[in-house]
């Protein structure tokens, strides 16, 4: 009983977690599109921005990837 | 002679339309077992390697085989970059022409954000890149995280022996009593805390030791800034919290860099597994270009931000006094 309690609790727990993937999305949303803008209006910036894009990206989605990680240490870990 | 590489879309097309169903007849006969899902690195051998006073057991675990596997991999392609460079010094042909164009690139991106510190910093970058794509595209090698040992377990699967019985297979009916789970001989080596956190412990104390190369002892005085303390008491105070708020972000710094590889190589992982279970006919082999994708992005991401934080460590000081 007490058990089936506790994966029920981490089984929440996990999905709340999860809510923190809304940050990450919105910042990658907003990082792409000041990327696509800038190559729309000077196209020749395509490299630069592209290579900057990519890192903030990998920054924005850092957040996400850590409450993943918070998620799988609920429903994994012991 | 110049020689035109021909797509022999003709001939693949069969061959794509043979593996499919072969895939197809391969699921319905043996269909496939969701894993045990574990985020540390599973024992292969019961008993511990070696044992230290103070620290405790070593055991062998999957991640670890897999690394030194990954790491004879990676001997085995510098020499065959060493005999193909050897052999036409101005332009290698095969392996050694990719790996040229490879390291011509990194080395232009490192130059355009680096400056003069680029023979400092794009060895660090490099290896780390190339370590980490070995790393992330060795789950491409067929059977790497399904074929392994068999062990008892509470919660587990019948098993069917394969030919003559040294060689079984899981079978997708749970048992309560006396089942078995898989343990496989190599796991993704991205995909064990121990490996992205080793690292990053080496990335972030590199970046420190090339920031001190370039600056001396006052490349400290960005952690712990009393240079205006007493000239300015106000923004001398102001200078000394942001001071502290950059050691703090040094730490950050290794968390950052040990889960965001981490997570995304695990989350892979857990993805294809759970996917495979789920829909087993062609779903996984997108997904597993998809995974392709996100190991050359994260290995590119953390050379890249190894080398932003090491160029911003060497050139930082300077270009702070180039303001006022």
């Amino acid at each position: 009983m007490s058990g089936d309690i506790v994966m029920a609790a981490k089984m929440i727990g996990a999905g709340l977690a999860m809510i923190g993937a809304l940050g990450g999305g919105i910042g990658v949303g907003l990082s792409v599109q000041g990327a696509v803008q800038g190559m729309a209006r000077n196209p020749d910036t395509y490299g630069n921005l592209l290579s900057s894009m990519i890192l903030g990206i990998a920054f924005s989605e850092a957040i996400a990837i850590y409450c993943l990680v918070i998620a799988f240490l609920m429903l994994f870990v012991m | 002679m110049k020689k035109t590489f021909k797509w022999r879309w003709g001939v693949h097309r069969w061959i794509v339309l043979a593996l499919i169903i072969l895939n197809v007849i391969a699921v319905n006969k043996y269909s496939p077992v969701q894993p045990h899902i574990q985020v540390a690195a599973e024992n292969i051998m019961a008993k511990p390697l070696f044992t230290l006073p103070v620290i405790g057991d070593f055991y062998l675990t999957n991640a670890l085989l897999a690394t030194l596997f990954m790491y004879i991999v990676i001997i085995l392609v510098a020499l065959a970059i060493r005999n193909s460079v050897k052999k036409d010094p101005l332009a290698p042909k095969g392996i050694g022409g990719i790996f040229e164009m490879l390291v011509d690139a990194i080395y232009n991106m490192t130059e355009t954000t680096a400056g003069k510190f680029t023979p400092k910093i794009f060895p660090w970058f490099m290896t780390i890149l190339i370590v980490l794509l070995f790393a992330n595209l060795m789950k491409l090698i067929p059977g790497f995280e399904s074929i392994g040992l068999l062990h008892h377990a509470e919660e587990g699967y019948e098993i069917q022996a394969l030919g003559n019985g040294t060689w079984s297979t899981l079978l997708n009916q749970k048992t309560t009593t006396g089942g078995y789970q898989l343990i496989p001989f190599l796991r993704g080596v991205s995909t064990d805390l121990n490996f992205t956190t080793a690292l990053a412990l080496i990335a972030v104390f590199m970046i420190q030791v090339i920031g001190v190369q370039a600056n001396g002892p006052r490349y400290f005085e960005k952690f712990i800034n009393v240079r205006n303390i007493f000239k300015k008491p106000l923004f001398g105070v102001i200078d000394f919290i942001v001071g502290l708020l950059e050691l703090i972000s040094e730490f950050a710094k290794i968390l950052s860099f040990t889960f965001r590889l981490f997570g995304n190589m695990f989350s892979g992982m857990v993805l294809l597994a759970v996917i495979g279970v789920l829909l087993p006919v062609f779903m996984p082999s997108g997904l597993m270009l998809f995974e392709i994708f996100i190991g050359v992005i994260q290995a590119l991401v953390f050379g890249m931000l190894t080398m932003v934080f090491m160029a911003q460590a060497a050139q930082g000081h300077e270009a702070e006094e180039g303001h006022e």
